[in-house]
């Protein structure tokens, strides 16, 4: 019993070194610091903070999807808030520039590793410098039609092949203004992570050199293969976020939609109409036998260049993304799938449970498990939106019979890219090759 | 004193001296008058068009990457005037040029006859009516007429359903540039049709009277007799629209929502994608320069081609 006492002495001591070296105390003056987020309700888990750190308060201003102003901001060399919430696939635009400064002395890579996992490495930190910490994720999850998928006959399909042999046959059974699967017209992240879940990738930053190949192996069999369905007519494509897409998705006149973790909230916002009728699922897998998942979207919170107080700012990024307090909150009044700490599994338990719009799914745990077949990771390059333009022009052209084959876009799109890093004056470009 | 002659032609000439003195006086204030009733006009020309301007092009000098700037001279002149994307995006606002604004100035012209020959058949309510249009915000009218052409709100659509169209896109970038044409048609036709109808009434009724005793019909009147007494309304007409078209952003950048348009489908989109969604400032704020000097001597030509014609007519 003593011994028994004195191991649970030692455990509960380990644990709260632990955690006091995850959160360390703030030894400077009393300051305020400022946040651009454009999610919802992130003041709840502010008020938390300001308990445990009563010299640092934290005023968060919401102006949606904030770009343009922080890259008005960054040129005009004053004006970036402390925290700057920021896509990851965006984030090495604006490691780049410059609008971030290094947090290690707050937050070391080790810490960073145990609280976040390797991979987040690759989204908030570049060359050994940690800029922020990982808020939600983005895994690809499948959001399917259940009132479809019943009228229809139709399975909730484990692999690609099934995916296909599902869209076929609903093809020929469901009226012609009905689509199986719409994939977006644009949306390059849709289609980095659609190379991702087959377990390949399009680019990457290796040793301060960028590494460009599109036309890989893996990729091209994602691009063949989906192109093929495209040109036999048995995917659609679309454009996405705007009023057709919404009133598509309401109505329900598309049976199967990938996307980020965070849609499973933004349907239950914008497609209300839908409600008892989505049910998630594991994206379909290329190989059934190595499963493994992709990122679409998800957002980390970053220590700005401009900010006056780096040491309140790393503070508060890492408890706001770590500690179950704050996990619990963002789950709860954001509807956030806060998943990428390894702190979420302790609060797992509490915030699953089924979910009414998704007909009494469970849906936390089918979020949970999509994002841990996350295995894989890369850097984006830093010009996403200009990939952005080119690849949605070239999908357009494809839409409207200029391209005939859906695969001959990889290479072109790969072609457009590489112009554009060298117009933006990168010389350290590997093509051809990934590390 | 008064007797003698000299210092009588002295006392003249000094209240001469004096009353020339008072009427400087009174001119200067009357300038200062003027120059303070401008003067509100003045300081926010100079701070909100001026200084701009001036600032804009000593950031068109520089080269860019973040916050770090670098004075680079005319280099990024020289690199749009080979950037062929930059002049790629002439494209719509020729066609605007060249089509929209004498189609406009046409229909608007009609109108305004119409306008007249209502006069006492609600000609005012017809005026009100078709001038509403212009009181909308562009991003509005981008909206309301991007919802208009979807594909899952269009009112067209059950007709064109019932054609055989079914699931024919309405809204594709061929159609892109009739559907400009559409919208801005609709946006601006009733105000310049009231700007010619203005200028219409003031024309003297005598010309058309004489003309009509002659035997002359109305639209004869119209268009033999008042239209070239318009010139001096259409003049101005033809280059505010010209700016416009050159200008033109708020229509497409709402309708690429729902169609997918090139970050340079106009100049003015191009270079609000170079400087927010790029961060080239320096390099848009060039491209801006150029736009301004092109808008420039499209007006300076066509006063200048204008104000000879003129001369010569008078001649």
């Amino acid at each position: 019993m003593k011994r028994f006492l004195a191991v649970a002495l030692v455990l509960v001591l380990a644990v709260t070194c632990f955690a006091a070296d995850y959160y360390p105390k703030y030894n400077g003056k009393p300051v305020t610091i400022t946040m651009w987020a454009w999610t919802s309700n992130e003041n709840y888990s502010i008020e938390e903070f300001e308990k445990v750190y009563p010299n640092i308060k934290v005023k968060w201003e919401n102006f949606d999807v904030h770009y343009e102003k922080a890259q008005t901001a960054l040129s005009a060399g004053s004006g970036l808030p402390d925290v700057l919430m920021v896509e990851y696939s965006f984030a090495p635009q604006f490691m780049e520039l410059g609008a971030f400064q290094p947090i290690n002395k707050w937050l070391d890579e080790k810490t960073f590793i145990k609280l976040y996992g390797e991979a987040a490495l690759g989204w908030c930190a570049a060359d050994g410098q940690i800029y922020g910490t990982p808020q939600d994720s983005g895994a690809l999850t499948m959001f399917y039609r259940k009132d479809l998928f019943d009228k229809y006959g139709l399975t909730v399909p484990k692999t690609m092949d099934e995916f296909i042999a599902q869209a076929k046959k609903f093809k020929q059974v469901a009226p012609a203004n009905l689509k199986f699967y719409a994939a977006p017209i644009g949306n390059v992240q849709w289609w980095i992570a659609q190379v991702w879940k087959a377990g390949g990738k399009l680019f990457d930053y290796h040793d301060g050199k960028w590494y460009i190949h599109f036309t890989n192996p893996v990729a091209t069999k994602v691009f063949e293969t989906l192109g093929k369905c495209f040109d036999e007519g048995i995917f659609d494509l679309e454009m996405w976020w705007n009023a057709d897409w919404f009133n598509s998705l309401n109505q329900g006149t598309t049976a199967v939609v990938e996307n980020g973790a965070w849609f499973a909230e933004w349907l239950k916002l914008n497609a209300p109409e839908s409600e008892g009728k989505w049910r998630v699922a594991i994206p379909a897998q290329w190989d059934p036998a190595k499963p493994t998942n992709a990122m679409l979207g998800g957002s980390g919170f970053y220590v700005t260049s401009h900010s006056k107080n780096p040491e309140a700012a790393a503070l508060f990024v890492n408890w706001l993304n770590s500690h179950p307090t704050s996990l619990k909150c963002l789950h709860k009044y954001s509807n956030l799938p806060v998943m990428v700490s390894t702190r979420y599994e302790e609060v797992l338990d509490e915030v699953s449970g089924s979910d009414a719009f998704f007909g009494g799914q469970n849906i936390v745990e089918s979020l949970w498990e999509a994002h841990h077949l996350v295995n894989t990771t890369f850097v984006t390059l830093p010009i996403t939106s200009n990939m952005e333009e080119s690849l949605s022009l070239l999908i357009q052209q494809y839409v409207d019979g200029k391209i005939k084959r859906f695969a001959d876009i990889l290479p072109l799109w790969e072609k457009e890219v590489i112009k554009t890093m060298k117009e933006f004056g990168y010389t350290n470009l590997v093509t051809g090759k990934l590390p | 004193m008064a007797k003698d002659p000299n210092g009588n032609q002295m006392n003249i000439k000094m209240d001469e001296l004096l009353k020339k003195e008072k009427r400087k006086n009174k001119k200067a204030i009357a300038t200062l008058k003027a120059y303070l009733f401008l003067a509100p006009f003045l300081i926010l020309f100079a701070t909100m068009v001026i200084y701009p301007i001036v600032l804009g092009f000593k950031l068109s000098l520089y080269g860019q990457r973040g916050a770090r700037m670098w004075y680079i001279g005319f280099q990024n002149f020289a690199t749009i005037l080979q950037d062929s994307r930059f002049w790629e995006a002439f494209r719509i606002p020729l066609f605007l040029l060249l089509i929209q604004v004498p189609l406009m100035i046409f229909i608007a012209t009609l109108i305004a006859f119409c306008y007249e020959r209502l006069e006492k058949h609600g000609g005012s309510f017809f005026r009100f009516i078709f001038y509403l249009p212009y009181t909308i915000p562009g991003i509005v009218t981008g909206i309301i007429w991007s919802y208009i052409f979807s594909d899952s709100m269009s009112p067209f659509r059950p007709a064109l359903d019932l054609m055989g169209y079914v699931g024919t896109k309405i809204l594709t970038r061929q159609h892109l540039p009739a559907i400009l044409l559409v919208i801005i048609l609709w946006a601006y036709t009733g105000y310049t049709a009231f700007v010619i109808y203005s200028s219409l009434i003031s024309i003297p009724k005598e010309y058309s009277e004489q003309a009509q005793l002659d035997g002359a019909t109305f639209w004869q009147v119209a268009f033999k007799i008042k239209v070239p007494l318009l010139k001096g309304v259409f003049i101005p007409l033809f280059i505010f629209n010209a700016i416009g078209a050159i200008q033109v952003f708020n229509e497409p950048w709402m309708l690429k929502e729902l169609v997918v348009l090139p970050s340079n489908y106009t100049p003015a989109m191009y270079i609000y994608n170079s400087a927010f969604a790029q961060g080239r400032f320096t390099y848009a704020s060039a491209m801006g320069m150029i736009l301004a000097f092109l808008t420039f001597l499209i007006s300076f030509g066509v006063l200048r081609g204008a104000a000879k014609q003129m001369l010569t007519d008078e001649m």
